[in-house]
């Protein structure tokens, strides 16, 4: 096709700026440094040979491989790239590989430093130098840097085949004397690689639902999606929870079962009492026992199983979830500086997940009004608001705030004296009559009424409020369900841990365990009626009674805040009910697949562009923060401050449920086996003075990150303002370099290739300050240069139409270089004088 | 098409997973997709063979994409320039837009998808045609003049750090870097 990258060569600006890289060519190879740095500004450009992609590769490649992870990446790649410069080495960037002509041209002596089989000048020495590179890598980095080059694969396999080559080479130079063992050694690395790569082809084939995930990101596109995958995140946490608590929590207690003599009627699935309080399901079934299959053999110690086990879990976790949201900080919140892109998020909006053709539509339109909106906002945005107008919206948001304080306040009015009422009916009655089962699911349907119909009400305070800014809308609302959320389930934790852990019941932590159960249960059928109602009759109401309404949307903040609900609800009642992960499994794959079937029936894609990535990170910030972290504490104040209940559950007689861990410890006493064991409760685990020292040492650790980070703020800023500088630089060398040519253009006759050139470029010095092009970019490429002469000189040597041989073959020690150096020392005055 | 014959070779399927960032399975999955879209009589051996660029596009991944000819042009190795793939490209493109490929990588590829004109900078032209597709054609969705202009100048604004009125790669990828949602859109998975 006639514009691969070889057309730019019919580009006669092209042929302009090839001159100049020559001579950088040359000029690198005097220097004989490796081309690590080259990178940033274009590997992009050493694509531009005949042949489109595939004689070339970017030397950016090892440096890449070495500086992967950074995340100041573009700026300290910047930052090489000027700090280094000045005039040491020549940061070439073989933007432009020499024209053919160039190969019959007489070898200079630089080039017979290639050897006799370079074909162009240069890129056969450093294709070396990367085969050289590579070879000296492990195996595994070796791999890794190869995937990262953006070539072809024709050419990563030539490279791969010569870094394989010569890795034999190397290891034949070095002599056979490899004994039997580095081949054994090597041997098993290769088999055991191997065997890892199987190993994790395997769970990539257990990877659950890739087909209806892609379903929906091709409809819905990422942000959607992402709902999806944080619920399919959540999934597997509650199967490994349900795993762990199964295998050695409940399969133990099977053993040692006893018969249960309680009817079933079928009622106990929703309301979680009568027969099942007497199954796995409740912490009261339990037995303390220390159980054993034969007499005198190996016991399994209840207690201390049933203690270690929950803790184990929230241990991995808190880690989990602290490692994946470290993750996703460090990816999604790198901006060091405030940064107002709308407009050039663009350049990075389209989201290639998308399929199919009716939602491609849909998102173009959608990006158009937006563009549009935020177009006129920025024009919008001088006009000011008058001072009553502010104090109207102030009033406006405080009463709004109050409004949804005071419900979020009312609803836990209400929760609380329904559960005091509650208890009470519980403690009188004890008979399994239907009244009062009927009357144990007033509480949680009450809470889930709460749950669904104020955040409705909350959205309608939001659009009363008329935000300027839709997101801020979004956060506002976001902010307020969650309040009423953390409340509600506060004040459940406080009934629970206060009134029911103090009441006179006979198995108190029984009773929690079924208060979560049928909250959760009921949270359940909630979530189902709730796309039911919420977004099919929505649906038939948008399409056909009022069409103007059209299809609802997919709310994925109300949805996602909904599973962190439910999250911190089974998380709470691990201890009380150990099987309730299992539950809640079963739950969120229903939930997957109804609320998979109601979007793809009901819903159209979001109009708004929704930062997927950085609201990932910001509910995992919220499953982390009020969640996990109040979940932690709930649990602490159970385990070491409540007393647990006397006839019921492993830790029954106990005056606290880690006393179970003190007396084992105490046990341990008399084993000289286990010492390490009881030093490590006694120095560490029980004595405040190795967690004071602990949290100091990570104070002071934060403290120097936090200088860390503030010095690397105070060097981006002076890196942008170094681009910047040198960016005016450029622009005042090309007007004055345009000056020259023409003046000297002027008089002279032009002559071959120069008139082509002159034809279709007139330099002006309007032209080169709106769109400095070609030339313009070349100099962009070359700025790490930092005004080194040589390309200046050629350029104004090629400027004044001498001819191209001529130019190469001339010492570069000519006159031309000390004016080009004035120039360039002027040229950064001035930029300095305009700063 | 079925039995040894259209399966890929073992050695060649290893050395594919070192060069790309797909699995064994992508590669497996990538072959069949890719000999479904030859004619029975070449199945045979698919890796030989290029596909037109009519025939990739009538992939359902890449039907309603509009940079498809970008990325058909960008991708494909052929000498001819009628923007046909070979295997090779074909791995090539789904390693690119993998889940695993680095954000360098990928930015490095959408920079030159966006390069429409091949001159290796996003210039202005390259910028409304970007918009362009990005908006769509349509009547009542595309921006007027004065829009259009605003709009690019906004983008240059911000992402035009060293004021040279084009984008380059690396203020490209610092755009890019800033985006954290890019590299889980810029993504196309079989």
């Amino acid at each position: 096709m006639s514009y691969y990258y070889n057309e730019a060569f019919e580009n006669p600006d092209y042929h302009f700026s090839e001159t100049l890289e020559i001579d950088t060519n040359r000029r690198s190879q005097r220097n004989l440094l490796p081309h690590q740095n080259l990178c940033d500004s274009s590997p992009y450009g050493n694509n531009r040979e005949p042949n489109g992609r595939r004689e070339n590769y970017s030397p950016a490649i090892p440096m890449a491989s070495m500086r992967h992870g950074s995340e100041y990446r573009e700026s300290f790649s910047l930052a090489d790239v000027q700090t280094r410069s000045p005039y040491g080495k020549f940061h070439d960037n073989r933007s432009f590989e020499p024209e053919p002509e160039w190969a019959y041209s007489p070898p200079s002596p630089f080039h017979l430093l290639d050897g006799p089989s370079a074909p162009s000048f240069s890129s056969a020495s450093e294709e070396e130098k990367l085969v050289e590179n590579l070879a000296s890598m492990s195996t595994r980095e070796r791999i890794k840097a190869i995937q990262k080059m953006p070539e072809t694969m024709k050419k990563k396999r030539e490279i791969r085949n010569n870094v394989l080559r010569e890795i034999t080479e190397k290891s034949g130079r070095r002599g056979t004397q490899f004994d039997c063992c580095t081949k054994c050694l090597r041997r098993t690395e290769v088999s055991f690689r191997r065997f890892r790569n199987s190993l994790s082809e395997r769970f990539h084939q257990l990877w659950l639902w890739h087909k209806t995930l892609k379903i929906i990101g091709g409809e819905f596109g990422t942000s959607v999606l992402s709902y999806f995958i944080f619920l399919k995140w959540l999934l597997s946490f509650n199967i490994f929870s349900f795993l762990i608590n199964f295998s050695f929590i409940t399969v133990p207690q099977f053993i040692a079962a006893e018969p249960n003599n309680l009817s079933f009627t079928g009622l106990e699935l929703l309301t979680g009492a009568g027969y099942f309080q007497k199954t796995v399901l409740y912490y009261g079934f339990y037995t303390n026992a220390a159980i054993s299959k034969t007499e005198n053999g190996a016991s399994y110690n209840m207690q201390l199983a049933y203690i270690f086990t929950v803790g184990m879990y929230f241990v991995i976790c808190l880690l989990i979830l602290l490692i994946s949201m470290a993750k996703s900080f460090c990816r999604n919140f790198i901006n060091p500086q405030i940064y107002s892109g709308n407009a050039s998020k663009l350049l990075c909006t389209w989201d290639f997940n998308i399929t199919n053709e009716k939602a491609v539509k849909l998102k173009q339109k959608n990006l158009s009004t937006q563009i549009k909106e935020s177009l006129t906002d920025v024009n919008k945005e001088v006009l000011n608001y008058s001072v009553t107008e502010t104090l109207v919206h102030i009033l406006i948001h405080l009463g709004a705030w109050a409004a949804s304080l005071g419900t979020a306040v009312a609803a836990c009015a209400s929760v609380y004296f329904l559960a005091i009422n509650n208890l009470e009916l519980f403690m009188e009655g004890h008979k399994n009559d239907l009244e009062s089962q009927a009357a144990m699911l007033v509480l949680p349907i009450v809470a889930s009424l709460l749950n669904v119909l104020i955040p409705f009400f909350y959205s309608w305070l939001g659009q009363l409020e008329k935000f300027q800014n839709p997101r801020n809308r979004t956060y506002v609302t976001i902010a307020r369900n969650i309040i009423l959320k953390i409340s509600i389930i506060g004040i459940l934790c406080y009934y629970w841990l206060d009134i029911v852990a103090a009441s006179k019941s006979q198995c108190w932590e029984t009773l929690i365990g079924q208060d979560i159960y049928r909250l959760i249960l009921v949270d359940f059928i909630f979530c189902l009626l709730g796309s039911f109602f919420g977004e099919f009759l929505r649906r038939i109401i948008g399409t056909t009674i009022f069409v103007s309404l059209g299809m609802p949307e997919f709310d994925i903040a109300r949805n996602v805040l909904d599973l962190i609900y439910a999250q911190t609800l089974t998380w709470i009642g691990i201890l009380f009910s150990p099987l309730l992960p299992g539950i809640q499994m079963i739950s969120f794959f229903i939930v997957f697949y109804v609320k998979k079937v109601s979007l793809m029936k009901n819903c159209q894609p979001p109009r708004q562009v929704w930062r997927a990535a950085q609201m990932t990170t910001f509910f995992m910030l919220l499953l982390f923060f009020p969640s996990l972290t109040g979940v932690l504490a709930v649990i602490a104040v159970t385990v070491w401050r409540l007393k647990p209940s006397e006839e019921c559950g492993p830790f029954r007689g106990l005056s606290s449920m880690f006393a179970a861990v003190s007396e084992w410890i105490k046990i341990l006493e008399n084993y000289t086996g286990s010492k390490w064991v009881v030093w490590i409760y006694n120095n560490l685990i029980t004595s405040e003075l190795f967690f004071f020292i602990l949290s100091i040492i990570f104070l002071i650790i934060t403290y120097l990150y936090w200088q860390i980070i503030e010095g690397r703020k105070t060097m981006v800023k002076l890196l942008c303002k170094q681009i910047v500088n040198v960016g005016k630089d450029k622009v005042f060398l090309l007007r004055k370099l345009h000056l020259q040519q023409r003046a000297k253009q002027n008089p002279s006759v032009p002559r071959g290739r120069d008139q082509q050139r002159r034809s279709s470029y007139h330099p002006s010095m309007q032209r080169s300050q709106q769109e400095p092009s070609y030339l313009g970019r070349t100099f962009d490429r070359n700025q790490n240069a930092s005004y080194n002469e040589y390309p200046y000189s050629a350029g104004i040597l090629k400027g004044t139409g001498f001819p191209p041989d001529l130019e190469t073959s001339q010492p570069s020690s000519s006159p031309g270089v000390s004016e080009a150096v004035a120039l360039a020392l002027r040229a950064r005055q001035a930029a300095q004088w305009e700063d | 098409m079925g039995g040894a014959g259209s399966l890929l070779h073992r050695e060649a399927l290893r050395e594919y997973q070192e060069l790309t960032f797909l699995s064994k399975q992508e590669i497996l999955l990538a072959y069949k997709r890719f000999s479904e879209l030859l004619p029975k009589e070449q199945r045979d051996n698919a890796c030989s063979r290029r596909v037109p660029k009519s025939r990739i596009l009538t992939l359902p991944e890449l039907r309603a994409n509009p940079f498809q000819h970008r990325i058909c042009r960008v991708f494909s190795t052929s000498e001819e320039g009628d923007d046909s793939m070979s295997f090779e490209d074909f791995l090539d493109m789904l390693s690119v837009f993998s889940d695993s490929a680095t954000p360098d990588i990928k930015s490095h590829y959408a920079f030159r998808i966006f390069d429409f004109d091949e001159d290796g900078t996003l210039s202005r032209k390259d910028l409304e045609k970007l918009v362009n597709c990005l908006t769509g054609q349509g009547e009542e969705v595309s921006l007027s003049n004065a829009e259009m202009e605003q709009l690019i100048q906004n983008i240059l604004e911000e992402s035009d750090i060293d004021k040279d009125g084009t984008i380059n790669l690396s203020e490209f990828q610092h755009v890019v870097s800033r985006s954290p949602d890019f590299v889980s859109s810029f993504k196309i998975v079989l």
